[in-house]
């Protein structure tokens, strides 16, 4: 407990710092402007911006990126709520009782609602993460070649399971990132693989192309296709921010019960924000005296998901930080950031660079902080944005992913691999695949090959050592089951439609 | 790829394509397994104990192709939603605009039939706002006057935010 606390005073030290609080605004506040644009996730805002970051040090890099990361979020609620647009993925649940309060006039009680349950949740996510981070780095440390293995293993089956849609389209998207990620050089050979004598290929393909191409471009072709009517405004008159006591009272469960639940799934590798927010506002119905209330403006419809998804946000970092697994494509973004800098993700970070790891846990706690403080008074200024119309809006979207693609290996090449990746999103969206599970297996690919072939070597080729060690074989085990259950459903569902033709 | 089989008879249960989306969708899929298959055959594979670097390329582009046929089947079996329209236009000047852009940050050298091409580098003030311009065909709805303007904007935008702030070494102007 004293080292915690020992802990939480070194990094708020380092993160109290004045350039790294300024670096912590700027996050927050440029992660709240992308954020509030509609058509640019949360994956597309952090690599559009993570040029802007190369410049800074380590730490403050870090703790932009971060801050950039949980103000998309941030940002994304507050256009659910005002205007019915989701800015982002995870905000899609709060659309449907936020935006009813906001028609109702109450915008004010829903965005401070969202405000004080994302804060909330963000404190209760940040004290996990300080205090889990320890014992997880301890354990990180007992995991050979076959439980990493194992635990990316799940990380991926948790992707499918969660996946909206198809179990098979999604497991087909997980075995095409991986596919995708073994393109370049061998590790340990060198060799070139599946290069097809093109040069820029035989570095691999940067994952910052393929995040850009498959959430920044695809997404704005996508968004063309729609019409115009269907981004419309409600100048609705934003009064009096401060929610009732009334308000308060009715919320603070459903905000408590989605801190918990957004924390677990944050952890859960695969996961993630969105799915804990569609997760907390299912389960706040289901335990609702009046579940009617939902869809028409009730309050722990707004609480329940915005706390979870910050909740998640935060969380998500732990197994980054502890076990240098990315368990979604935000924190894969993350890792390349750290490459960058010459981090190696992983528990040696927290040995290795206690201010690093620490000070920017900190600053989560402060940007939090900071998004409940300055986005309140700035309500109207996002709003306005929204007033940019969509025809200027995705140029200026393409050019900035450009000169940002661009910008990290000052290569015209990965420009083009991003727009075949663009295309590709398109196609895939159409044929019903969802590109999330693809992303996040095209960033464990690496990892998990490594560790594949390190455990087979070291078991001299017997491929039952995956069973044997107990934390592998359980972890294993997990995931076939999770397989079953999620295919169950699905299998027996078939049936039906085979029958009925 | 749309004229795969679009229908023909087997047995006595008629064979259609039910789920349209599924059956191109898997077939789309066989097809990049085999591609990649093809592609790392000629890697070397399992040596003793080590994997080689083919090994793992080929297990995955094989259990790709194994779900990729099952997806195909299930889409000859349920019926599913038709697929939707793509659309030309919006794709069509995205995907030029990126072009004209990677084209001529620092200029690049092609090959049309033989004949080398060279285009030079004319900097990011000229690629930044003609990207611009170009993408702002993709939609439907255009206007000159505010189009110059935002497209004028943007460039001084990206110009002070990449080159004068961030200090990345990006060259401005043309250089032949």
């Amino acid at each position: 407990m004293t080292d915690l606390l020992a802990n939480l005073a070194l990094g708020f030290s380092v993160a109290a710092l004045p350039y790294n609080l300024g670096f912590c605004l700027l996050g927050a506040l440029v992660g709240t402007l992308v954020g509030v644009l509609p058509g640019i996730g949360t994956v597309a805002t952090v690599a559009m911006l993570l040029p802007i970051t190369f410049g800074l040090p380590p730490v403050g890099a870090l703790i932009m990126l971060a801050g950039i990361y949980y103000g998309a979020q941030y940002g994304g609620s507050t256009t659910s709520i005002l205007v019915n647009i989701p800015g982002e993925a995870t905000s899609v649940v709060t659309c449907l009782d936020g935006h009813q309060m906001a028609r109702q006039g109450r915008a004010g009680a829903a965005l401070s609602i969202a405000a004080i349950g994302s804060f909330f949740a963000g404190c209760v996510a940040t004290v996990l993460v300080a205090a889990l981070g320890a014992p997880l780095t301890s354990l990180a440390l007992l995991f050979g070649p076959a439980e990493y293995f194992a635990l990316m293993v799940l990380g991926l089956i948790f992707a499918v399971v969660l996946a909206k849609g198809s179990v098979l389209k999604a497991i087909a998207m997980i075995l095409l990132g991986l596919l995708l990620s073994m393109v370049g050089s061998d590790l340990e050979t060198g060799a070139g693989r599946m290069t097809f004598d093109v040069a820029e290929l035989s570095d691999g393909i940067g994952f910052t192309n393929v995040a850009m191409g498959l959430f920044g471009f695809a997404e704005i072709i996508r968004n063309l296709e729609m019409s115009a009517e269907s981004r419309e405004l409600v100048n609705a008159k934003i009064s009096g921010l401060m929610p009732t006591r009334q308000d308060l009272v009715d919320s603070s469960g459903a905000i408590a019960r989605g801190t918990i639940l957004g924390s677990i799934l944050g952890i859960l590798p695969g996961g993630g924000a969105i799915v804990a927010s569609f997760a907390a506002y299912t389960f706040e119905k289901r335990i609702s005296k009046n579940p009617e209330r939902f869809g028409r403006g009730a309050i722990q419809g707004v609480a329940a998901p915005e706390a979870a998804n910050n909740a998640a946000a935060q969380t998500s970092f732990i197994p980054l930080l502890t076990l240098g697994i990315p368990p979604n494509a935000v924190m894969a973004l993350m890792v390349g950031a750290m490459t960058i800098h010459g981090i190696v993700p992983g528990p040696q970070v927290m040995i290795k660079q206690p201010e690093l790891f620490w000070g920017m846990i900190a600053s989560m706690w402060l940007g939090n902080l900071m998004l409940v403080i300055i986005n309140l008074p700035l309500v109207g200024v996002w709003v306005s944005l929204l007033r940019v119309p969509y025809r200027l809006l995705f140029p200026s979207i393409i050019v900035f992913c450009c000169i940002g693609i661009y910008s990290i290996n000052n290569s015209p090449t990965d420009v083009l691999i991003a727009a075949i990746f663009g295309l590709v999103g398109y196609w895939l969206v159409k044929y019903d695949f969802e590109p999330a599970p693809l992303v996040l297996a095209f960033v464990l690919g690496p990892l998990m090959e490594e560790n594949l072939r390190r455990a087979m070597l070291i078991a001299r080729g017997d491929a039952t050592v995956f069973l044997t060690r107990p934390i592998s074989g359980v972890l294993l085990a997990i995931s076939l089951i999770l397989l079953i259950l999620a295919m169950l459903p699905m299998i027996s569902k078939r049936r039906e439609e085979v029958f009925v033709e | 790829m749309a004229q795969g089989a679009k229908s023909s008879t087997g047995g006595g249960f008629q064979l259609k394509i039910r789920g349209p989306r599924e059956f191109f969708g898997g077939l789309a899929l066989v097809v990049v397994a085999a591609i990649a298959l093809w592609a790392s055959s000629s890697l070397p594979g399992q040596q003793g104990f080590a994997f080689g670097p083919g090994t793992a390329p080929r297990i995955f582009a094989g259990l790709l192709m194994a779900v990729g046929i099952i997806i195909c089947l299930t889409g000859l079996l349920v019926k599913g939603p038709a697929i939707e329209s793509f659309a030309v236009r919006g794709p069509a000047y995205v995907l030029l605009a990126i072009l004209v852009f990677a084209a001529t940050i620092r200029g690049i050298r092609v090959d049309v039939a033989g004949i080398p091409l060279q285009i030079p580098a004319f900097g990011m003030v000229f690629s930044t706002f003609v990207a611009f311009m170009v993408s702002l065909f993709g939609s439907s709805e255009f206007r000159w006057v505010e189009s110059l303007l935002a497209a004028v904007a943007m460039t001084a935008f990206c110009v002070v935010l990449f080159v004068y702030l961030l200090q990345l070494p990006f060259n401005l102007w043309p250089m032949f």
